[in-house]
Parts: C-alpha cells; sequence; structure tokens
C-alpha cells in the first residue's frame, strides 16, 4: 500500500468538497466540545456529591434572645444545662454520629468566612447569630427522622439539612449537563448525516478514478481508504476545535466557578475527556464513511 | 482459459434473457471475436467473465476458477489477471499518458521501481513511445486507444477483454490498434473482442463467435464477420 498515493487522494478530495469538509469540522467540533462540557460537568457533579455527602450536616439553630421564630417565641434561650440536655438527647438518637456545639462566636467567624457582601458583613453582629448544634449523621438520608424528632424540642429554632441546598445546586448542574448531552446527541446526529453526504459527493466527483480502480483489480480497502481517511481528517480537525474549546471552557468557566465548587476540576479529567470526545468523533466519522461507502461505492 | 457452461442471464425487469444457455470455450492465447447487433448480449459475456454480474444459471470458469465460488473479497484479483479496453477508452483526463498507465499499477500497490520499469515498456509495445508526458486531450483518438491498451496490459494480463475498440476510430487507425491486439495475443495473451466491424473481423481471419438474441448462433474458426452483410 502505498501512503503517499492514499493521501494525494485524500487531498484532493478534501479540496474539491471545501465547503462541506468545513461544514464536518464545525459540526464535529461544536458536537465534540458539548459531548465534552457534559462529561466534564458530570465529573465535577459527582466528585463533588461524594466529597459533600461525607460533610453533609444537619444545622439544629437554638433560640436566641428575643427570637422571631414562632417556636421560641416569649420563652427565654436554653441556659447551659438545657443545651448539654440537648445535646445529650440529640447525640443519644442512633442515627447521629457525632454533635458539635457552635457558639456565637464561631458562627460569627464561618459567617465572615463565607459572606462576600461587605453590608451585610459591616451589619451583622454576632449576637444576631443564633447558636447551634452541628449534627452529623451516620447516613445523611435519615436526616428526615432525626429532623422530626429534634423539632419539638424545647429551644429549637428551626433545622437546616445543608444536602438540600446542595440538592438544589446539584439539580441545576444536572440539568446543565443533560442540555449539553442532549444538543451533543443532535450535533453528532447532524455531523453523521454531513459527512455522509460529503463522501457520497467525493465518491461521486472520483467516480472516473475508482471506476478504473476497480477494473484493474485495486482491492476493495484501496479504493475505500481514501474516503474513509477524508472523514477521519475532518473529524481529527473537528476535534482539535473541540479540543481548544474545552481547554478554553475549563480556564474560564470551571476556573471561575472553582471558588464555589469544594474541588476543583482538574487537568487530567479535562485530558481524558478531550481524549474521549477525540475518539468518539473520529469513530462517528470512520462509520458515517463505511455505511455511505457501501450505499454508494459499488466494488 | 474462459468457460461458460450453459449460462443463462436474465436482468431485473426484463423478460427476454440477456444470454441464453450460452456455452462456449475459449483456450489459453486464442483471439476470438465476438460479433452480433447491438443487445445481443456481446457486452454481458463480457461482464459476466469480470464477475461483474452474476449468471442467473450455468458455471463461468476464467483462468481456472469457477466464478461462483469465488468470494467478493477476491475478485480484484481475478480482475488483475483480466485487461480491459473499452470503446470510450476511460482515461483519467488530468493525468499524462505515464501516469494513466502507472495508475493501473500503484493502485494494486506495485513497488514504483517495477513501475518506473514497465510502463515505459508497455508505452513502446503500443506504439507511443515519445509520447509519455502527452495529455489525453492532446492525443487523437486512436492514440488515446493505444494509452487504454497499455493501460490493460501493463500488469501482463491472461486474458485481455475488448468491447468495441475500435467503435470511435476511422477504419484507417483501427488497423493500428488491431496490429497492437494481435501483438499483444503473440505474447500468449487470451484475447477477446466484441465488435460491430465487419472488415477488422473479416481482414484478422480468427474465430469467430456470433451472437443473436442472446444464443450462439455461430462459432467458427477463422470466420468472417457474417455472410449476410
Amino acid at each position: 500500500m502505498r501512503a503517499n498515493f492514499i493521501f494525494s487522494e485524500v487531498w484532493i478530495g478534501l479540496r474539491r468538497n471545501l465547503t462541506m469538509t468545513i461544514a464536518v469540522i464545525v459540526t464535529v467540533a461544536v458536537g465534540m466540545a458539548l459531548l465534552g462540557i457534559g462529561l466534564m460537568i458530570n465529573s465535577q457533579v459527582s466528585s463533588m456529591t461524594s466529597y459533600w455527602t461525607d460533610k453533609v450536616e444537619l444545622s439544629v439553630f437554638l433560640c436566641k434572645k428575643d427570637d422571631v421564630f414562632p417556636s421560641c417565641k416569649n420563652k427565654p434561650p436554653l441556659n447551659d444545662e438545657q443545651k448539654a440536655a440537648l445535646k445529650q438527647t440529640i447525640s443519644g438518637m442512633p442515627e447521629v454520629e457525632r454533635v458539635d456545639f457552635e457558639d456565637q462566636a464561631q458562627a460569627y467567624k464561618n459567617f465572615q468566612e463565607q459572606q462576600g457582601n461587605s453590608l451585610l458583613l459591616s451589619v451583622v453582629q454576632p449576637d444576631d447569630l443564633p447558636e447551634s448544634f452541628r449534627v452529623k449523621l451516620k447516613d445523611p438520608n435519615n436526616a428526615g427522622a432525626v429532623t422530626e424528632s429534634i423539632t419539638g424540642q424545647e429551644g429549637v429554632s428551626n433545622i437546616v439539612n445543608q444536602r438540600q441546598i446542595l440538592d438544589t445546586y446539584f439539580g441545576f448542574l444536572g440539568k446543565l449537563r443533560n442540555m449539553a448531552l442532549g444538543v451533543a446527541i443532535l450535533m453528532v446526529f447532524a455531523a453523521t448525516l454531513l459527512i455522509g453526504n460529503t463522501v457520497r459527493l467525493s465518491a461521486y466527483n472520483r467516480r472516473r478514478e475508482t471506476g478504473i480502480m476497480r477494473l484493474v483489480g485495486a482491492s476493495n480497502i484501496y479504493i475505500q481508504l481514501p474516503f474513509v481517511m477524508e472523514g477521519v481528517i475532518a473529524g481529527l480537525i473537528g476535534g482539535v476545535f473541540a479540543a481548544v474549546l474545552l481547554i478554553v471552557t475549563k480556564i474560564l468557566l470551571f476556573e471561575g466557578i472553582q471558588t464555589y465548587m469544594a474541588i476543583p476540576l482538574g487537568w487530567n479529567t479535562v485530558a481524558g475527556v478531550i481524549t474521549f470526545t477525540m475518539a468518539v468523533g473520529v469513530v462517528i466519522c470512520v462509520l458515517a464513511s463505511f455505511i455511505t461507502l457501501r450505499r454508494y461505492l459499488r466494488v | 482459459m474462459i468457460h461458460f457452461d450453459n449460462v443463462s442471464k436474465v436482468y431485473a425487469n426484463q423478460n427476454r434473457p440477456a444470454l441464453d444457455h450460452v456455452s462456449v470455450d475459449v483456450d489459453k492465447g486464442e483471439f476470438v471475436f465476438l460479433v452480433g447487433p447491438s443487445g445481443s448480449g456481446k457486452s454481458t459475456f463480457l461482464r459476466l467473465v469480470l464477475k461483474e454480474e452474476r449468471p442467473n444459471s450455468g458455471a463461468i470458469h476464467v483462468a481456472g476458477k469457477d466464478l461462483s465460488r469465488l468470494s467478493n473479497f477476491k475478485v480484484p484479483h481475478l480482475r488483475r489477471r483480466i485487461g480491459c479496453v473499452f470503446q470510450d477508452f476511460r482515461l483519467l483526463p488530468n493525468k499524462n499518458v505515464y501516469e494513466n498507465v502507472a495508475f493501473a499499477l500503484e493502485v494494486i500497490g506495485k513497488p514504483r521501481r517495477f513501475i518506473r520499469k514497465v510502463v515505459p515498456e508497455v508505452i513502446e509495445l503500443v506504439g507511443l513511445e515519445g509520447k509519455a508526458h502527452r495529455m489525453p486531450d492532446e492525443l487523437s483518438g486512436g492514440e488515446q486507444q493505444r494509452v487504454a491498451m497499455a493501460r490493460a496490459f501493463v500488469n501482463r494480463p491472461m486474458i485481455l477483454l475488448a468491447d468495441e475498440p475500435t467503435g470511435n476510430i476511422d477504419p484507417a487507425t483501427s488497423i493500428g490498434i488491431m496490429k497492437v491486439l494481435d501483438r499483444i495475443n503473440r505474447t500468449g495473451t487470451t484475447v477477446l473482442m466484441a465488435t460491430h466491424d465487419a472488415a477488422i473481423v473479416d481482414s484478422m481471419r480468427k474465430r469467430v463467435v456470433e451472437l443473436e438474441d442472446g444464443k450462439i448462433v455461430r462459432d467458427q474458426s477463422r470466420g468472417v464477420y457474417g455472410q449476410a452483410y
């Protein structure tokens, strides 16, 4: 097999159908980039889910002085003994792994770290923040039962399950991922049809050559390879563009929101995603070329 | 070399057979004219030899191979042993004479050193020495057909099929074409030529097989085109 013969044929084919080739490259690039973004979001969500699942706690807020929560109305805050008793009650529950007490000073410190709003920071005083028990559960799925049994306790203003806050956030990411993957599937479909059309045009343009090749006994693979290679090269170039788009996405988007995500998206993951999307792009191109050739290039 | 045993071919959507129970034997090194009016089955006969079509019934052996048992995968290897020449030359317009002939060897993966050696020899054999770098549109019809013959013969096939090779060429030039075919035949290559050209058939005095409506009506060694004409 003569490599330079094949490559010159491929080059001629790509140049003759320049517009179609560009269409293929763009479609593959966008489709593969979206597929990659979907995969990147997916890996981010799953690594964050496992990270947070270990960390989620129930925050059991206690009534402070003159609290406005209905359950605290006209009741004095708990004294130290009562707090110790409540802590005892909560730690006694079989679902609970650990209970930590967060006093107002600690709460203010955490608030300062998490809050970016300087106006709010300047207004809020340590006394405004409630004391709380941070309840770590053995299994985060049991939060409902624990919440229910603590809710009635004297001196408890309200209970927040951190998991619910995270779930809304993950739900949003999940929708974003599904959208990216949905559009990616459409683009892959469009790319397949485009490649099929390009190969068909190419086969028509070169019907003289292929006719003679058939007559003089060129093997099927020799006749078909230039067409398949055209698809592969268009797919590869599209894949390179997709890789660039993915790297830009990683830098602009994922690093921008990294501060909110405990675990940043690593370059290893990005490299894996790029390799995978390129492989998918090339495989799609090869398959589309072969299927079209079987119909339009009788050997 | 070519053996047809009771071969029939009916094309789809047609009730009249293109070939109707044809049996014929062509030996190695023979020169055979296939004559008959248009639609008598000459082209079908040639296409069956190349396994471009399959017969509906009957057996075909070419170069010792039973075509019905030849897998599609091996058809290209069969075609490497058969050269083909057509009425419309079928040259590549963007390649010169040398490149057109070399193309036939390139696409079956022959080494370049081999190509550089044999292509000039074949170009000389067909009488085109000195014209290797002409483009097809700079050549006369007769010269273009010589290029096509060089391409068909460059791989030294055992069989050369010619489908009305003189159909687009004036009688004087046709004689030159026939001389080349005769030269190729003398190297031991079996030549099977379908033609309408009575003058050529009569002058060559070779074996004549006449088809009419898909049937062999005459098979004559050292024959002429036909008494009726």
